[in-house]
């Protein structure tokens, strides 16, 4: 059991010597970056795309917008590179580019599908089970929330970002994301209430 | 019935943080990542491409605007210049009276002011 949590911990929580050489190759890679490698970055975009994807996909409706939000990111990223200061943290200077292009792509994809709002939260690209309630119920309940209160519980429940991580993203105050989450949970705890409760 | 949902640790309802979860996960198969980042330095590497063919502009561009400065502040030197030659010769135009301007009025024999007539009286013989 003492063996199994420590496993647990040493998976989640990296010893401070790794996550100090992490960051020191990071900052590497990024001056390399700055001065033309194009490898550097290469392993930048290997290091940071998961992350940055997660950050897409809760802002915009679709796996495929989400895709085209990570790839205008990391070019946006790689354009302003000179201007990143080593003493930023280089990911949460990216989630801000993304989340920026996530919130440009999702606001083209509106004024382009004004009349297709039931597509809009669709189901991951690769997930055969549409036909699941509980997942349809919730796509239907996250329909039903504005896109921001929507991206809000996503990046805060499913990635685990803090409120003002969030709002810095977002471009809102810490209060409003605090605010969005509580009433996006109560909304979606409605909407599938009685589907828990039949369990 | 009311809703009794299991809030977990930072005020998560573990039910519905589970189902987002699942509705959420990016995928997880390790060729599509290495092929997204593939795609996405491709597009870097048409870029730098698009940077290559525009740079020589851009140096270009600077001396350029570095050109137009210099002209500018010359023009700019020369026309104050003149400005000030032009206000010269006015300032002197002004100052320097006609020598032949009282003959000019005591010759004048048109009915004019009171003044007219006192300088007729006082230059007549």
């Amino acid at each position: 059991m003492h063996a199994a949590l420590s496993l647990h911990t040493a998976q989640h929580v990296p010893e401070p010597s790794t996550e100090w050489s992490a960051r020191t190759r990071e900052r590497d890679l990024i001056v390399a970056a700055q001065h033309g490698d194009r490898d550097a970055f290469a392993e930048l975009v290997t290091l940071h795309q998961r992350r940055a994807y997660a950050v897409a996909r809760a802002i915009t409706a679709t796996h495929e917008d989400a895709e085209d939000a990570v790839q205008e990111g990391f070019l946006h990223a790689y354009r302003a590179l000179d201007r990143f200061r080593p003493e930023q943290a280089f990911g949460a200077w990216l989630h801000r580019i993304v989340a920026n292009a996530a919130l440009d792509i999702g606001r083209r994809r509106r004024v382009r599908d004004a009349d297709t709002l039931s597509d809009s939260v669709a189901l991951p690209f690769r997930d055969p089970a549409e036909h699941d309630e509980l997942r349809r119920r919730l796509a239907e309940g996250l329909e039903g929330l504005s896109q921001r209160q929507r991206s809000v519980i996503v990046l805060h429940d499913v990635e685990g970002f803090t409120h003002g991580e969030i709002g810095s993203m977002l471009g809102i105050p810490e209060g409003t994301a605090r605010s969005d989450l509580h009433h996006a949970r109560a909304a979606l705890r409605r909407t599938l209430g009685d589907l828990w409760s039949q369990r | 019935m009311s809703i009794e949902p299991r809030i977990g640790p930072h005020g998560r309802d573990d039910d519905l943080t589970r189902a987002l979860r699942s509705l959420y996960a990016a995928p997880s198969d390790d060729a599509y990542w290495t092929t997204l980042a593939g795609r996405i330095m491709a597009r870097i590497g048409g870029e730098a491409v698009v940077e290559q063919w525009w740079q020589p502009l851009a140096r270009f561009a600077r001396i350029g605007l570095v050109a137009a400065a210099v002209a500018l502040v010359a023009a700019r030197i020369a026309l104050s210049r003149d400005a000030a030659r032009q206000t010269a010769i006015a300032y002197d135009g002004v100052i320097e009276t006609p020598a032949t301007a009282p003959l000019q009025l005591a010759t004048d024999r048109t009915p004019g002011s009171a003044r007219d007539a006192t300088l007729r009286y006082v230059i007549s013989p």
